[in-house]
């Protein structure tokens, strides 16, 4: 059973349809079905409205898709009740294009607010966000709030906010989308550096540079389909 | 859980102290409903207190034609005992009925004077009634007066007592009716604001709810902030409204009761203050309780 059990990937989308009903119905994934494996690192490209977010949105429960299975580590997440839903989300990190960082908080309290919220001592806390602070490059920011900090860096605060709980997976959603191309690749490296230490990491952008110098798995969307899924893959659309 | 307490009862805190004026105008409307509902208790207590104060001096008193012997009295003292609204039956023979008066008038010589110039004593025996319930004093007085002892009787007296009776069970009915009424009122307006103060809470902390439903905060976790603010309203508008109780009863207790009843009262209200002040928190409690799991309700999409 055990034997099984490690064979099996860490996501599988089974023919997920997602539909937007509303004044147009808009069909948002068609059929798709993919297979991650566990330490991968997975970007999803495609024109914006292709689906990248919706996959990313039903891989962490913000949404659920019309018809399809989406099983984590076995489980059917799709039938992931409102309670169930906070112990899943602690299995994913989650960075997006805004940063998400509460502006009153410093830099420390933007990453301890996420142990915090989900029931860590303060003891864990003391231990934890100094180092992944440490990771991310951040050490000596700790006490810097949001605003006096670069786009780059804020990123970079996000990204140890998602992994301080030591997910499974990071979730990235256009992470690079509002920095310049310096800070853009620091961000890809941090991901790709994250990626070494065990952390799969399933990335949404649109950039083709970042895509052909990253030289990882692409799958590639357009209209809600998957219309390739390359191993060594480049950004072709 | 001790962790899932101590922050979340701390972020409420934060809400209440961040809400400046928001926080000043949930308090005082709640304040208001407390006090309300303190008026009505404070009220129907002084009267139940009043009342009882009156119930206890109540008695029908049976009064004897002088011929009757003392032994036909002590029949009808066995007999009248056996009824079942009767609580205790009492016999004042004669020479107790005259010392009762004279100790009753001690300060007015004119009057002792004016009995001790009678040779024969005046007054009558009698015995004293006293029933389990204050309102069966006219059943008790009517099977009297159609018992086989409504020769000897000379008088029944006990009517007066009614009157005295009746205007404090019409105040009581009175108070608590139109106090309920104002306290529904003034709660509902409470409820309203308070909701609406929570409410307000909830979208300034749209940001910080977005991320922590993200990072996998139990629902526990992102709703207990908003209970614990309603609470601490509610607790807060308690202490402030009981500041007001002890005062308020000094103004109150007069107007119910008649003054000679006042101190009597006053004293045995002191008993009752715990109780008040737990009903007062208690309802606090509820009231911002109620508030914040309506807001939360509403606008807390989790």
């Amino acid at each position: 059973m055990s034997f099984e059990i490690s064979l099996m990937p860490m996501i599988q989308f089974i023919n997920v349809q997602k539909i937007y009903t509303g004044a147009a119905n808009c069909v948002a994934l068609d059929d798709v079905s993919f297979d991650i494996e566990e330490k991968d690192f997975v970007s999803i490209v495609g024109h914006s409205g292709a689906g990248k977010s919706t996959i990313l949105k039903l891989l962490y429960s913000e949404d659920k898709p019309t018809s399809g299975q989406i099983l984590f580590n076995g489980e059917d997440i799709t039938l992931i009740t409102s309670k169930q839903l906070p112990r899943h989300r602690r299995r994913i990190g989650t960075v997006f294009q805004d940063f998400k960082l509460l502006p009153k908080k410093t830099v420390f309290e933007n990453v301890s607010f996420a142990l915090e919220v989900s029931g860590h001592t303060d003891r864990e806390i003391e231990e934890s966000v100094p180092q992944i602070l440490e990771i991310v490059g951040l050490h000596t920011k700790m006490k810097s709030y949001p605003r006096e900090i670069s786009g780059g860096e804020q990123q970079r605060v996000a990204i140890a906010r998602a992994l301080v709980h030591r997910p499974a997976l990071i979730i990235a959603d256009e992470p690079t989308g509002n920095l310049d191309p310096i800070s853009a690749w620091g961000i890809i490296q941090l991901l790709l550096k994250i990626n070494k230490l065990g952390t799969t990491v399933l990335l949404a952008t649109h950039d083709k540079d970042i895509v052909n110098n990253i030289k990882r798995r692409v799958i590639t969307l357009d209209q809600g389909r998957i219309i390739r899924d390359h191993s060594k893959g480049r950004y072709a659309i | 859980m001790w962790v899932l307490l101590k922050r979340t009862t701390k972020s409420g805190f934060l809400n209440f102290y961040r809400n400046g004026s928001l926080s000043v105008a949930a308090v005082s409307i709640l304040t208001l409903a407390l006090i309300i509902i303190s008026i009505i208790l404070v009220l129907s207590i002084t009267a139940n207190l009043g009342l009882k104060y009156i119930q206890d001096k109540l008695d029908i008193r049976v009064y004897f034609k002088s011929e009757v012997t003392e032994s036909r009295i002590l029949e009808f003292k066995s007999e009248v005992s056996r009824y079942k609204e009767v609580k205790s039956a009492e016999y004042v023979s004669k020479n107790e009925a005259l010392d009762e008066f004279k100790t009753n008038n001690a300060d007015k010589p004119d009057i002792l004077k004016a009995v001790d110039a009678v040779d024969e004593n005046p007054l009558l025996a009698s015995i004293n009634i006293k029933a389990t319930n204050p309102e069966q004093y006219e059943v008790i007085a009517s099977s009297i007066e159609n018992s086989a002892f409504k020769q000897d009787i000379n008088s029944i007296n006990y009517r007066q007592y009614k009157l005295v009776i009746d205007r404090f069970s019409t105040t009581l009915k009175t108070v608590r009716k139109t106090g309920l009424f104002l306290f529904i009122l003034f709660a509902s307006i409470a409820i309203l604001i308070t909701f609406n103060v929570i409410r307000m809470t909830i979208y300034t902390h749209g940001d910080e709810i977005e991320i922590m439903r993200l990072v996998g905060a139990s629902n526990s976790f992102i709703r207990l902030p908003f209970v614990f603010e309603g609470i601490i309203y509610g607790v807060v508008a308690a202490v402030i409204s009981t500041a007001f109780l002890f005062p308020m009863i000094k103004i109150v207790t007069p107007m119910i009761v008649g003054s000679s009843y006042v101190s009597v009262v006053q004293a045995d209200f002191s008993r009752y203050f715990i109780l008040i002040f737990l009903v007062i928190v208690l309802a606090g409690i509820l009231l911002g309780t109620i508030s914040s799991l309506i807001a939360i309700r509403k606008y807390l999409k989790i």
